[in-house]
């Protein structure tokens, strides 16, 4: 319950610091260290100033976003007409009429119609993490298929979940091209890319991945990668329960498997070829 | 030779000025000063670089107006290099005033916008706005009020408008009114407040402010254009200079009036800085959408704009 896991910095110092942490019984080690390492915490504004460099169980999550109340009353009332209106401005000033602002109360989202998309891809995260939590998509998932959900591996609770998380595109897939575009235009697209970090992180994390090593990186890749390219054919996917883009992904997490066993094939080549040459030369007499 | 006499004659009428004597002038029938002594409690504002008492700010910036309305738009244009009409352009886009097809009821009817343009004589502004409302969003409704405390800059506007389509509708109405107070606009019953390098010249800024968090409806939107503070320091250097030697000579040169150009660059030198402006439009009850302000053209100008939140009952 107690585990840490180093995560975007994983230091050696800091990662055999987390893993001996874990080790120790968890009553007392929740008690100690929490003074130690819970960072001194203000309010949360509307500042990224707050961005911790480790992620832990221990602490309560950040929000799914840093709106003010009113920005997101506008927001959630303006996703409801998503279905209809596309990822436009049309859709906030319906919203901000909805929650009873006037027509022009879209000035408080600089960024327009980014903002609702970013407001859609963050409550779409937070609806996941809960479906996960409170309504134990795993065990209705393992059930499905006559399994014990105890059972499923990592890398089967991250397929459930990317597939759990592209269903909830379905009643938008009209106009998740036009979401993408405006994703991919260049002042929007570190924002876009921290997103999708953010998504693939809570992916793995709610599937139980406890990598601490340098694999925690291209695991999040991969992650972040596959969603992104299913997500562009979902969008020109016919059928209605998306089955065409779940195949895709099984398929992509196939090619995933593929790669790594060429990756640690080549890497098990060449450390087994250096070994043996600093054998050889050791063996002439090199001081090496 | 011819140089140099006319040298000497500069020089020589130089010495010559008009003596100024250094106590002030008294009458020979009474001990009290002949001129009016400036009670030492009246507060001090800027005008430009010199402190003025706040009573005779108003007048001095109308004389200030009323010398440039003529030449405005040619003086705008020569002192921005044109940069002023994208700056416009680009504030009445992100505004999007006009209630777009789409969102109307389903009789599509509208009742538009009410906007209210302070500082906003020449109306240039305010016929972008209604072009945008009219050709974008299709919006016939929204309307624009032009207030000014500068009857001059009001004339000006006024004559601009018989050229437009809007001359002479209800769509279009002219004030002549002191953004600090105007007791003839009912509070809550405007959508959008702007003022377009205007509040620079206000002798009570937060008053102005307070003022228009009042006449806005809950949701309604302040926005306003200034200039401000450069952040790059070689670009200051080069702005600074062009607004000092540039600006007021171009005004001499074209409009035949150093001063009030000189006025026009000091007193945009003591404009607060955009954190400080965003603090002063916070503490008149507004919320700020994200930073609060986006600079133009690196920080020569910079959009403010603050909303009036809508109390849930």
């Amino acid at each position: 319950m107690a585990s840490l896991r180093a995560s975007p910095f994983p230091r050696r110092a800091l990662a055999s610091y987390f893993q001996s942490v874990r080790l120790q019984p968890t009553p007392l080690n929740t008690a100690t260290l929490l003074p130690r390492i819970q960072p001194t915490r203000s309010p949360r504004t509307c500042s990224s100033a707050s961005i911790r460099p480790y992620h832990s169980t221990l602490h309560p999550r950040l929000p799914e976003h840093e709106y003010t109340n009113s920005q997101t009353a506008i927001l959630t009332a303006a996703l409801h007409h998503i279905p209809a209106h596309g990822f436009t401005l049309e859709a906030l000033t319906l919203g901000a009429r909805d929650a009873g602002f006037l027509d022009v109360s879209v000035q408080l989202l600089p960024r327009a119609e980014f903002d609702l998309i970013l407001f859609w891809l963050a409550s779409r995260r937070g609806i996941l993490r809960s479906r996960v939590e409170e309504a134990a998509l795993f065990t209705k998932r393992a059930a499905g298929s006559g399994r014990d959900p105890a059972s499923l591996s990592v890398e089967e609770k991250t397929k459930i979940l990317i597939a759990e998380r592209l269903r909830m595109n379905t009643e938008i897939k009209a106009h998740w091209q036009d979401a993408l575009a405006q994703m991919s235009l260049l002042g929007n697209i570190p924002i876009s890319l921290s997103e999708l970090h953010a998504l693939s992180n809570d992916i793995l994390s709610l599937a139980g991945d406890s990598s601490v090593d340098g694999s925690w990186y291209t695991r999040r890749m991969a992650v972040s990668a596959i969603y992104a390219s299913a997500e562009v054919v979902m969008t020109r996917d016919p059928t209605p329960d998306l089955s065409e883009t779940i195949a895709f992904v099984d398929r992509r997490f196939e090619d995933k498997l593929v790669l790594k066993e060429k990756f640690e094939g080549v890497g098990q080549c060449v450390s087994f070829w250096g070994n043996t040459a600093v054998g050889v030369g050791r063996s002439w007499g090199m001081k090496i | 030779m011819s140089s140099r006499s006319a040298w000497r004659a500069l020089h020589y009428s130089a010495k010559r000025r008009a003596f100024q004597p250094t106590t002030p002038y008294r009458c020979f029938s009474c001990t009290r000063r002949a001129h009016d002594p400036k009670s030492d409690h009246e507060r001090m504002t800027h005008f430009g670089f010199t402190n003025v008492p706040e009573s005779e700010k108003e007048s001095r910036v109308g004389a200030v107006f009323s010398s440039v309305a003529s030449s405005y738009d040619t003086m705008n244009d020569l002192m921005s290099l044109g940069i002023h009409r994208i700056w416009k352009d680009h504030f009445v886009r992100s505004l999007n005033p006009g209630c777009p097809v789409a969102n109307r009821d389903v009789d599509g009817k509208t009742k538009g916008w009410n906007i209210l343009d302070i500082a906003g004589g020449t109306g240039d502004i305010a016929f972008r706005m209604l072009d945008h409302a009219t050709n974008i969003n299709h919006d016939l409704e929204t309307r624009v009020t032009i207030s000014d405390i500068n009857a001059d800059m009001l004339a000006e506007g006024q004559k601009r408008s018989i050229e437009t389509p809007y001359y002479n509708t209800s769509r279009l109405s002219f004030v002549e009114a002191n953004a600090e107070s105007m007791p003839h606009i009912p509070d809550a019953s405007v959508d959008l407040y702007t003022v377009v390098f205007g509040i620079r010249n206000f002798t009570d800024k937060q008053a102005a402010l307070n003022e228009a968090f009042r006449v806005l409806k809950p949701g309604g939107v302040f926005a306003c254009m200034e200039f401000s503070k450069v952040d790059n320091p070689l670009f200051d250097a080069v702005y600074k200079r062009w607004n000092f030697s540039a600006i007021p000579l171009i005004g001499q040169v074209v409009a035949g009036d150093r001063d009030s150009y000189q006025y026009l660059v000091e007193s945009i030198e003591r404009f607060p800085s955009q954190e400080e402006f965003r603090g002063m439009i916070q503490k008149a009850g507004f919320m700020i959408p994200g930073r609060g302000y986006e600079n133009l053209t690196g920080g020569i100008a910079a959009i403010h704009k603050g909303i009036k939140p809508v109390i849930k009952s």
